[in-house]
């Protein structure tokens, strides 16, 4: 038998979705069922543990999307009870994740607020978040290993990335990680951080089925070769994006 | 002198305007005018013996249209800031169209729209006898901001607030409903006797408290309307409310509101019998009659996840399978630059089982909405990606056996209604209302 389960864990998914994240988990779950994959998705959350080898079916895939600042702090402290320990050790074990705006600022070293002390991060991606008066709106458009991406960002957050750091990508329209260094994201063994709502993996079906194919060789522990899906509908909204915006 | 400048010059702008058909005159003669007189928003509504604003992110030209039925079948001359003008601009360019030169405004009821963050630098201004607020959802983040920065800053402009202000605030809406502990004054609540908002993960689970203006035995009737019996002072009303859509009874309960506070000695259902003539303002809920064809469209519009949540659930019930869909989504400034929000707004609700639906994608973001559907389950093939409105009303037009359900965003809408004006089967938009 060649049947495939995809187990999605998507963090704080009741606090943390504030535009569009959704789209994202709804690519994902598409995009593996058109080839004859499982998907379940779980939301972990406050209230419950994420699962490892010992206790449930493992996480094969992170998702964790952005919040509002109530929520957040909700998050940053849960994350900080064991949960982020956690989702670090996994990643270090090759799981794929995706963050986007909040949750990428959380998986960072720390925050700094405009007022009081920093805000102490998961650690995961080496870059640190500050808190600015700029708002950074708009659609954004970055060159990466995985082609060119388009989304939109909204953010005041500004991202530095730490010596060593890999950008996800470089900026050619927008503002990326902090509106100076044209670097857009971070990348760190399978786990990518970014800013880019839109929802993001609709529109760049490559990072989609890049994250899939990720997940499921560190599952089977094999290589895993995706069938190609038609992609005219997906290559035409991310065209029309590039041409617009780049 | 600066007042009489300004109202000369909003008055010439309005003109130009016109003239050159750049538009209705709905925010520009307003835009210029506050440049010359800041004040002249205060100065003016002063003249107004009574004003109604009306705020939250969905229903409130619907809200206000209907309030102004109300108005005018009592006798009032109202006075409103249209089309979607709910900034300050909007208000001033209302009220200098309205002023004569001599200064006057020859209104007594003002009724105003204003939108989430406009209410708390405007209404003030306005010494509003009610406030509305109809409901908050998530709505454009880069124009609003969050949901709870949009509740807290307006619950800190009610607590400045004179407390002889009526406030109303819908009872179902988890964000609303709490409102009135931040106001000195009278707060009542409207909303159905048990029910929860759908399109957004807040609910309000009624306790045993009454709710002041309280809708229960509603009855949906497809896209005729819907009936409910409305209790005020313990008295049931039976309201017949010619618009689809459970969106609707809110918008028709904050109406109905507003109105008792109003008209203390007119018996409410004198002016809700008269709902039967009320027709709703363009692209919400309307039906059109093209020319040569037998067949009609509807426009619903859209704008945001929960807005078009509870669009798509209204209208699926009643989908048929020579019906054919029209969308057209726009990321102008006044439709939100960020078209993520059509991720969570339940695009899945129109995937009908053994329905196959001839879908016409248009708008800026044509792609983008075909994409969605895709992921909602819609074959490819029946999803036609036409970026030009009107070449996509034609696609959709063309060779039509059942009805056209269209649903544009804002800016899309107006582009509608411009082709829809040339092809001789609507009016402009500013004709429609003043």
């Amino acid at each position: 038998m060649n049947h495939k389960l995809l187990t999605i864990g998507y963090l704080y998914g009741d606090l943390m979705n504030i535009y569009g994240d959704t789209g994202n988990i709804i690519a994902l779950k598409k995009r593996a069922e058109w080839r004859g994959i499982e998907v379940r998705v779980q939301n972990i959350s406050l209230g419950n543990r994420i699962p490892t080898r010992q206790v449930g079916t493992r996480i094969d895939l992170f998702f964790f999307g952005g919040g509002q600042d109530q929520q957040q702090e909700l998050v940053a402290r849960d994350l900080a009870k064991g949960k982020g320990k956690v989702i670090k050790k996994e990643v270090e074990r090759g799981v794929p994740l995706l963050a986007i705006c909040g949750g990428y600022q959380l998986l960072g070293d720390y925050y700094k607020p405009h007022k009081g002390p920093k805000l102490p991060g998961v650690g995961l991606f080496p870059a640190y978040t500050v808190a600015s008066f700029d708002r950074m709106i708009g659609n954004i458009v970055i060159e990466t290993q995985f082609g060119k991406l388009v989304g939109f960002e909204n953010h005041s957050g500004k991202t530095y990335l730490k010596k060593g750091a890999i950008p996800l990508g470089m900026v050619l329209k927008g503002f990326g990680n902090n509106g100076k260094d044209k670097t857009e994201g971070c990348i760190y063994k399978n786990a990518i951080g970014c800013y880019m709502h839109g929802s993001l993996l609709p529109k760049n079906p490559q990072l989609a089925d890049w994250l899939i194919k990720k997940a499921l060789e560190v599952k089977y522990g094999k290589e895993i070769n995706l069938d190609p899906l038609d992609d005219i509908l997906e290559s035409q909204a991310h065209q029309a994006a590039v041409r617009r915006f780049a | 002198m600066q007042l009489l400048l300004a109202i000369l010059i909003g008055k010439l702008v309005a003109y130009f305007s016109r003239l050159f058909k750049i538009g209705g005159g709905t925010a520009a003669p307003g835009l210029y005018a506050l440049k010359i007189d800041p004040g002249i928003v205060e100065k003016l509504s002063a003249m107004i013996p009574r004003n109604v604003v009306i705020t939250g992110t969905n229903g409130k030209t619907t809200t206000a249209r209907m309030l102004s039925h109300f108005a005018k079948e009592a006798g009032l001359k109202v006075i409103r800031n249209h089309t979607g003008s709910n900034l300050e601009r909007g208000v001033a360019s209302a009220l200098i169209h309205q002023v004569n030169l001599g200064g006057g405004i020859d209104s007594n009821l003002g009724i105003w729209e204003l939108d989430e963050a406009a209410f708390n630098t405007v209404a003030h201004k306005l010494k509003p006898d009610i406030i509305v607020f109809l409901n908050v959802f998530r709505d454009q983040l880069d124009r609003y901001g969050e949901v709870d920065s949009v509740v807290k800053k307006w619950s800190q402009t009610l607590k400045n607030l004179d407390p002889k202000t009526i406030v109303l605030v819908n009872g179902d809406d988890a964000n609303t409903s709490k409102l009135g502990s931040y106001f000195k004054g009278k707060v009542y609540n409207f909303g159905f006797r048990d029910y929860k908002i759908v399109g957004e993960a807040i609910s309000h689970k009624r306790g045993k408290e009454n709710l002041d203006f309280e809708a229960s035995n509603v009855k949906l009737n497809g896209l005729k309307g819907s009936s409910f019996q409305l209790t005020i002072n313990h008295k049931p009303i039976n309201i017949h409310l010619p618009l689809p859509g459970i969106y609707h009874i809110y918008d028709a309960l904050a109406a109905i509101a507003t109105t008792s506070f109003l008209f203390t000695d007119i018996p409410i259902h004198r002016l809700t019998d008269t709902l039967k003539s009320f027709s709703p303002a363009f692209g919400r809920v309307e039906k059109l009659a093209f020319p040569h064809s037998k067949w009609d469209a509807y426009i619903f519009l859209i704008k945001n996840p929960a807005g078009a949540t509870q669009v798509f659930q209204t209208i699926a019930p009643q989908l048929k399978p020579n019906d054919r869909l029209l969308l057209a989504l726009n990321d102008n400034l006044a439709d939100g630059t960020d078209v993520s929000w059509i991720w969570d707004g339940e695009f899945e609700k129109l995937k009908i089982e053994n329905l196959k639906l001839k879908i016409v994608c248009s708008g800026t973001r044509a792609a983008d909405l075909a994409l969605r559907l895709k992921y909602v389950g819609f074959e490819p093939k029946s999803l036609h990606v036409e970026p030009n409105l009107r070449n996509a009303l034609k696609q959709a037009r063309n060779g039509l056996k059942g009805r056209l359900f269209i649903l544009p965003t804002y800016t899309a809408m107006l582009d509608l209604q411009k082709i829809l004006t040339k092809q001789g089967v609507k009016n402009h938009y500013w004709e429609d209302n003043y």
